[in-house]
This record gives C-alpha cells, structure tokens and sequence, in this order.
C-alpha cells in the first residue's frame, strides 16, 4: 500500500484542477473580449472625428488657401493627426501598429484609421492614430489579475473545505475513535455517537451489529472452554482415584506399577491443562476483581521458597536480588503470575543451571541458563510451544500475559549471554 | 470413625468409599441433596465429605443447616469448582477444609485424619505407631522416648503416612502434598525421594522399624 491520502484532500483535488483550468482558458478570452472592445470603440471614435473635422471646416466656408493652412496646422500642432493631399480616393483602412514614438520615449500601440476627407473640393488622405495599451501589457495586466484571484480561491477553498468538510465528517471521525477503542476482551460494545445523517447512522448501526456479534461468540466460546473444562473435572477426578485404588492391588508387578506411574503423569497432565484452561478462562471473565496492596518482594520470596525442593532436585544454582517493591493487584493472580514464571525458569534449565530473581525498580526479571533464543512472537500464545523441549500445559505463558495486560504491566523475553529473561515491568 | 460421602458421581464415592473403608472407617454414602439432608438431620458423623454439585441442590446449604443446628461434625467440601470464590465461601460458612477435584485418594485420607484428630482434640493429643509416638500439640517426635529432629517437609511427610497406614501412596500423590498448588505443573516428582529417604533415615537411626516401604520405586507404603 502507497501512501494514504485522506479522504478531505481527495474532493479537494478535482476542484482546484477545475478551478485552475477555467482560470487559465479566461485569461486569452478576456485579453481577446477586451481587445475587441478596445478596438471597435476607437474605431467609431476616429470616424467620428473625421465626420466632424470634414463638416467643421466645410462649414467655415474658408478660401482654399485658409484650409490649406489650417490643416498644415493641424498636421503640425494636433497629435495623432497627419494629413496629405491626394489626387485619387482610396478605400479606408483600419489597422494596429507597435512602433517606437519620439515623444513617450517608448514603444508603443496605436490604432488608426486612414482616410480621406474633402474640403472644398480637395481630397485629403488623413491618418488618425491613437494611443493603446501594448498586447503583451495587456495580457500581463489580466494574468496577474487572473493569478491573483486563483490564489483568492485556493486558499478560500482549501479553508473552507477543511472547515466544512470537517464538520460534515465529524460523526465518521468520531465512529472510527469509538470503535479504535474496541476490545473483545471487555466484552462491550463501545457505544458510537448518534447521527441524523443517514450514511452515518447505517454505518454505525452496521458496525454496533458488528461488535455484538463478535462479542456474542466470544463469550460462546469462553463459556465453551469454562463449560468443557468443568465436564472435564469429574471424570478425571474418578480415574485419578481408581488409579488410587488400583495401586493399592496386591498383585500388581514392577512392569504394571510403572504403568500406573505412567497414566498417572498423563493424568497430571491433563488436570494441569484443565486447570489453566478454566484460569483463563476465569481471568477472562474478570473474576479476581479485587485488589489489595501487595508487597512484592515478600510475595516474591514466598514463591520462590516453594520451589526450593525443586531447585535442590535437578541442582539449580538460584540467586535472588530483591528489592521492596509495592503494587496493587489481586493477590491471587500475583501470585499465579510469579509461580509460572518461576515454573516456567524451572522447567526449562538443564540440571546444575542457573535460575536469578532480579527485583528491583519496579521490573522484575528471572533469568535462566538455556541454550538458543525462544521465538518471541509464539512465546505468549496458547498452546504453542516455542522451543522443542516440551512439558508444560502450553497455557502458562499465556496466563502470565493475560495478568499482566489487566493491570497494564509489560511483559518482555530476550535472550543473551547464555540465558533466557523474562521480565515484567510493574 | 463414621464417614458421610456425599458425591452424586457413583464412581468416584465407590473409589473414595473403598480406601476409606481399608483405612476402618465407616462410610455411608448420599447421592443427593434431599438424601444428603436427611442423613445429616438423623445421624452425626466424624467427617462429611460434601461435593457442593448435587442434584436437588447446592452443597453449601447443608453446610449451613449443619453450622446453624451448631453440629460439631468436620466437613470437607470436596468440589469440581476450583476457584477461590469457592473455597473462601465455603471454609468461611464453617467447612474445616477445601479439597478441589480431582484429588488423590491418599491426600483426601490425610485430611480426613487431620480433621478428626483436630476435632478430637483434647483427649487425642497423641498418635502411637509401634515404637513412634508423635506429640500433635507441640509436633516433637519420640522414638523408644528419644526425639527425632525432623524438618517440617518431614514431619509433613511422616502425619501423611500415618493418615495412609497400610496403603500404597504414589509419589505423585506426595508430590502433591509435599508442594501444594506447584506440584501439578512438573511431570519430575523425584524431590519426593529425597525427603522420604531423609524421614527413614532418621526414624531408623534412632531406633525405629523398617516399616516404610518402597514399593517398586516408585509408592510408598507405611505399615503399622
């Protein structure tokens, strides 16, 4: 998956592309609109001139060589004018040009119109020309402004998106916090906002349904597991006590008491992962609800004290470093908590290793020798063994887990020097 | 001694019935609640094994029927439910002692014989076992009047024989009883040894019969 583009950002785009073309084609229309307007407007103005010189100085009546002079003078005195005498009529003509001009020191535009006029039976060729704003000036000018206005409505439509559109999809911003927070382990549903919009209101009906169906099979199976496990319970409480009484036969042999001795560790067996299957189950359904302040040093070393037989046994070199150290909790699950993991450090070192209990700035960490590091990522889950050696019920780990997520504690595995830590930050 | 089993499960009041019926005592049996009601209301027993899951009822109200008529017979809630709600609900309505299922046959006789000696306090202060005589109040061991110095793993150990005589114990069942809650999460038992070989060491140093046994390597059987 790319990168994620939000959801505001992707209606915004096709508007400000629209918004910026329509902008871009208006700059040439308006140069052309204006230009034609410009022109056309001198146009009927230089005509206008011509018609009012011609009838003024027809109307004087003046003597030929007057007019001649009068227009010398207009020649030489009236800007944008010019006049010549001429023998033949020729047709009009209207034209732009760019030249340089002497008096404005620039280039410059003009339109103009030739034409002639008679006075008193002289034909005259006159040039009317008259100042305009260059092309490129022209288009300069509407461009900036264009420019300008597109950068006016950006930024309207980018603020006003954010500001609109935010509040528009506030409920579904609002929906996806709500169901974030979502975990089946608290078996609730987390309440969405209510909405007077349809979509939203589908959308969060839809996913309420949702979240009552996952937690309904949730509990189905939490309550299978719990119901299973306590099924389970009788019967092997009667072959435990069969096995009891057959042990207590007259006739049995060497071979068939190492039979017995067999089924009984299966038996054991069986019970511990019955036994840790109802725990979780019982964790899960948030019984052990109370708390008490726990000194955790004096619960640590009474723990470990029970293992002292075992220690003894397969020659493990055990070292404790306890600090005071104070939590609040249940009793019953601290107590469960340190005992897999001091099971777990038993269980797993190799006769004459070393087992440590390090207490001390809130983290706890025990330590045993072992030989390779264990795959973290299945460390924590049921029944799933992460190493070969194998003996325990698959589920202490995954208690352990599951009381340290209660009370937010961090649970944590690597492995260096030669030993395995585990350690739990309270 | 009389003994009440009340358990619903036939099987396993017949295991129960039959080793407790070799250790001489009496047992009678109840299935149910109503019949559970009725030999309670009639007879008094030394100890009353309740399972609190009865059909027709719950366990724990003939508990307290029992406390509340002020009768001095020991109980021992033996139930499927091992949660501590359970076991905390039912020693503080007056039960002397919690037994989750499923339980060895031998751990369930040496509670039977802690509470009845309990119970019977004042003028049984004292087991005698051959030469062995054991003082329960202040816990010193006497062999042929010698004391025994024993740890307190050993004299566990030794009150768990004498709650067993004459029955084969598996080293699974002393595991259990030796380390508790710990017991059932190792497959290795053989600490067990240890302990065993140390107690008949210092019973017989000081005089006393070979009267453990090892049966195979793998039982224990304390004759006396």
């Amino acid at each position: 998956m790319g990168r994620m583009k939000k959801l505001l950002d992707q209606s915004l785009r096709p508007l400000v592309i629209y918004a910026f073309t329509v902008l871009l084609i208006s700059i040439p229309v308006y140069f052309l609109i204006i230009d034609l307007i410009w022109e056309n407007e001198l146009d009927k103005h230089h005509y206008a001139i011509r018609e009012k010189l011609e009838k003024r100085l027809t109307r004087l009546s003046l003597p030929d060589t007057a007019v001649d002079n009068m227009i010398a003078v207009l020649d030489k005195v009236q800007p944008g004018f010019s006049f010549n005498e001429t023998a033949t009529p020729r047709p009009d003509s209207l034209y732009t040009i760019i030249r340089f001009d002497s008096f404005m020191n620039d280039r410059e535009q003009f339109r103009c119109l030739t034409t002639d006029i008679r006075v008193n039976h002289k034909l005259y060729r006159m040039l009317i020309e008259t100042n305009m704003e260059e092309v490129d000036e022209t288009i300069l000018a509407i461009g900036g402004v264009t420019v300008f206005f597109i950068m006016l409505l950006l930024a309207g439509f980018i603020y006003l998106n954010r500001k609109t559109a935010l509040r528009i999809w506030q409920p579904f911003y609002d929906t996806l916090a709500g169901v974030r927070t979502f975990r089946l382990e608290t078996g609730r549903a987390v309440p969405l906002p209510v909405s007077d919009v349809t979509e939203f209101a589908d959308l969060n009906a839809s996913l309420d349904t949702l979240m009552q169906g996952s937690l309904a099979s949730y509990r189905q199976q939490k309550e299978f597991t719990e119901n299973a496990s306590h099924e389970l319970q009788t019967p092997l409480a009667i072959v435990k006590s069969r096995l009891d009484m057959l042990l207590q036969s007259q006739s049995l042999d060497a071979g068939q008491m190492r039979i017995v001795e067999q089924v009984y560790q299966a038996i054991n067996r069986v019970s511990r992962i019955n036994k840790n299957l109802l725990l979780l189950a019982r964790i899960e359904h948030a019984q052990f609800e109370e708390k008490e302040p726990i000194a955790l040093g004096e619960t640590l070393a009474g723990v470990a004290e029970q293992f002292a037989d075992r220690f003894e046994n397969n020659a493990l070199h055990y070292t404790e470093n306890i600090e005071p150290f104070a939590i609040e909790a249940n009793p019953v699950l601290t107590e469960i908590l340190l005992t897999n993991l001091l099971v777990n450090a038993v269980r797993y070192t190799p006769e004459g290793g070393q087992v440590q209990v390090h207490l001390g700035g809130g983290v706890l960490t025990i330590a045993n020798t072992g030989t390779g590091a264990l795959q973290a990522k299945n460390l924590f889950r049921r029944f799933a063994q992460a190493s070969d050696a194998h003996a325990g019920s698959g589920l202490g780990l995954a208690i352990t887990r599951e009381i340290c997520d209660r009370y937010g504690w961090q649970i944590g595995y690597d492995f260096g020097q030669g030993m395995h830590r585990f350690s739990v930050r309270f | 001694m009389k003994i009440l089993i009340i358990e619903d499960e036939p099987g396993l009041a017949e295991s129960i019935g039959a080793y407790l019926t070799a250790q001489d005592y009496l047992c009678e049996y109840a299935g149910t609640w109503a019949q559970a009601r009725e030999k309670v209301e009639l007879y008094r027993y030394d100890c009353i094994l309740l399972d609190l899951m009865l059909p027709g009822g719950d366990g724990m109200d003939i508990l307290e029927t029992l406390k509340k008529q002020g009768q001095q017979d020991g109980v021992i809630i033996i139930s499927a439910k091992g949660d501590y709600e359970t076991k905390i609900t039912g020693l503080h309505a007056g039960a002397d002692d919690y037994l989750a299922k499923p339980f060895h046959l031998p751990e369930l006789a040496a509670r039977i014989y802690s509470v009845i000696r309990r119970r019977s306090f004042a003028n049984h202060n004292h087991v005698v076992q051959n030469e062995l005589k054991v003082d329960l109040l202040s816990k010193t061991i006497t062999v042929h009047g010698e004391v025994v110095v024993l740890t307190k793993k050993e004299l566990d150990l030794l009150l768990f024989f004498i709650g067993n005589k004459n029955r084969v114990i598996a080293k699974s069942a002393l595991a259990e009883h030796l380390s508790g809650d710990i017991a059932d999460m190792f497959d290795n038992h053989d600490f067990v040894y240890a302990h065993v070989k140390n107690l008949k060491k210092k019973l017989s140093e000081a005089g006393y019969g070979n009267y453990l046994k090892t049966i195979y390597g793998t039982g224990y059987k304390w004759e006396g």
